[in-house]
């Protein structure tokens, strides 16, 4: 794996002589100076915009607040609404997904592995523009012709206004996304059953452990690199919801399915205030580091 | 736990239950989908029928039409394209050079470890976090409204994705040939661009599909950066046909849709490659 460095240098000019022998850094050059610029500059700026009150109007110049912006975040409801949501959702949809996905695929790992094309049907749904998915679900929900409603009407059951109802959206947000990725989990779990060494097993088998005992023996800490990497982004993603929010509910019934990436998108184009935005940014750019990095380097996912 | 022996009866009652399961899970997979593409060829009066109609009995095409030619529908799908080649064609070709350098090369100060950690945490970055400053940035450059101003913001998580998938495929790739090469007198360049590079292709390939679809599929930050016809994408157009006081069901199911199609053909495309691809080359199915 390591490279191999030197290489003959007799053809060429001077310039793809040097280009040959700094060809490490010339290769890797091009994508770290567009990331840093795409990464670290908008964050640099985001540090500046979080310490200003910015007026819609762009010709008023910038006004210096210093920290006010974070002293607001702690005072604010409407954040800490968010936040909880937040919570939540990326808890729950993340833990339902996790255990459909590892129970589907510890069932059907024996009889599905060669069925590729099947298990690409079965991947559809995470493919799918969310923005697709969304008003799919809210054609499902919908209150008067929805074909939920009708399946709850044919078993007796009372009919619900599912998104639009109090105690039912984010429960109705978690089940569209759930709907859409759970089959991410299927497969890498999937993935990771076709994968575990046959002789473990078979030593279990002679040492007449039970099933139970192989499974959370043997198979767990066996999958236990690829759940790592499952969840990791799946809370990454689950942290960043905003499609299905924007389009089922707009965020309400009563707050009720307000997350953060909707906030900031409502302080900063709806309220107009794009500085206090840029404040809670940092705060969940800042969340999203420390989770991401305590995991990968917990797990021992980078080297 | 697959070598346990098995009383015959209880092996065919695993059997059935898994059977019933896949058949269980099909259907709701493909009940969505089915129902959107379903009312998608329904008029407005069917569309709104309680109880529901679950095969259109008079299927039309009005909606596609209504969409795609009366309202601007094809312009979006073309932006949408537009952006997701522009975007894909950065990132493949600056994170196949970068993924290969990572995957071969060695760097002083553990670099080549810092770099790959530091690329991987770039693509963790929740879009919500760089739209205010992406957006001050544009205003100020008078790009906002653009479709460059798309393709550079997608870039920001394209390029990670493709550097760590090419990186995985190059370290799956045998270096010898690549030495032998250099031996034969090629330059290390030459080697990457004749030997490693047409070995990788189905990489590549791979890389290109992902990288379209998570480019055609993307709302946020086209919600914030495009305003009108000239630049906003698919998915842009469809929210904005679920108003605040009616939704256009039957447009926004053909447009829908029309979406979906081309990420089913990807996806059945990429099959192959779909778990590495959807854990950033961290799985390898």
């Amino acid at each position: 794996m390591k490279g191999t460095s030197a290489a003959p240098l007799e053809i060429g000019g001077w310039f793809e002589q040097w280009a040959e022998r700094r060809l490490r850094y010339l290769m890797l050059a091009p994508a770290v100076l567009i990331l840093l610029a795409l990464t670290i500059f908008p964050s640099l700026y985001m540090f500046y915009a979080a310490v200003h009150r910015i007026s819609p109007n762009p010709d008023l110049p910038w006004q210096f607040v210093g920290a006010a912006n974070f002293t607001r975040l702690l005072s604010d409801g409407q954040f800490q609404v968010a936040l909880r949501n937040t919570a939540i959702f990326t808890v729950v949809a993340v833990s339902v997904e996790f255990l459909f996905g590892l129970g589907l695929a510890l069932l059907l790992d024996k009889y599905i592995r060669r069925l590729t094309f099947l298990k690409t049907v079965l991947m559809v749904p995470m493919m799918l523009p969310p923005i697709a998915v969304a008003i799919t679900w809210k054609l499902i929900y919908e209150p008067q012709f929805g074909v939920l409603n009708e399946i709850m009407f044919r078993l007796g059951l009372p009919t619900q206004a599912w998104a639009g109802d109090v105690d039912l959206a984010m429960f109705s947000i978690i089940v569209a996304d759930v709907w859409q990725w759970t089959p991410f989990i299927f497969l890498l779990m999937l993935a990771g059953l076709a994968s575990l060494p046959i002789e473990p097993y078979e030593a279990a088998e002679l040492d007449g452990a039970s099933s139970w005992r192989q499974f959370w023996d043997l198979t767990i800490p066996f999958l236990k690199p690829v759940i790592a990497i499952a969840l990791l982004l799946r809370v990454m993603d689950a942290l960043r919801l905003f499609d299905l929010v924007f389009i089922l509910t707009g965020g309400g019934p009563a707050d009720r399915t307000k997350v953060l990436s909707l906030y900031i998108y409502q302080v900063a184009y709806r309220f107009a205030d794009p500085g206090y935005a840029a404040a809670i940014s940092l705060f969940v750019l800042l969340v999203t580091i420390v989770l991401s990095t305590w995991f990968m380097k917990r797990m021992r996912l980078v080297e | 736990m697959r070598f346990k022996k098995r009383s015959r009866s209880r092996e065919t009652l695993l059997r059935l239950a898994a059977y019933g399961t896949i058949l269980v899970a099909l259907i709701l997979t493909l009940f969505p989908v089915y129902w959107i593409a379903a009312n998608s060829f329904k008029f407005d009066i069917d569309i709104f029928a309680v109880p529901p109609e679950w095969v259109p009995r008079n299927p039309t095409l009005k909606h596609y039409e209504q969409a795609f030619i009366e309202r601007p529908f094809l312009r979006y799908a073309l932006n949408s394209f537009l952006v997701a080649v522009g975007t894909t064609a950065i990132a493949v070709i600056f994170g196949t050079m970068a993924g290969y350098a990572l995957a071969r090369f060695t760097y002083p100060w553990q670099w080549r470890k810092h770099v790959s950690f530091w690329i991987l945490s770039t693509r963790m970055m929740p879009p919500i976090v760089s739209i205010i400053p992406l957006y001050l940035f544009f205003n100020y450059f008078d790009m906002l409204n653009t479709k460059a101003a798309l393709i550079i913001a997608y870039t920001a998580f394209n390029l990670p994705f493709a550097t760590w998938m090419m990186k995985s495929y190059f370290q799956d790739l045998p270096v010898e040939l690549e030495e032998a090469a250099i031996v034969d007198g090629d330059t290390r360049w030459g080697a990457f661009l004749h030997v490693a590079l047409p070995l990788a292709r189905p990489g590549l390939a791979a890389t290109a599909i992902f990288c379209l679809i998570i480019s055609w599929n993307e709302f946020l930050l086209a919600l914030v950066i495009t305003l009108t016809e000239q630049s906003q994408t698919l998915p842009i157009g469809i929210a904005g046909r679920v108003t605040q006081y009616t939704t256009y069901w039957g447009e926004i199911s053909a447009a829908g849709f029309m979406a979906c199609v081309p990420i089913v053909i990807f996806a059945f495309i990429v099959q192959k490659h779909l778990v590495r691809g959807l854990s950033l080359g961290a799985v390898k199915g």
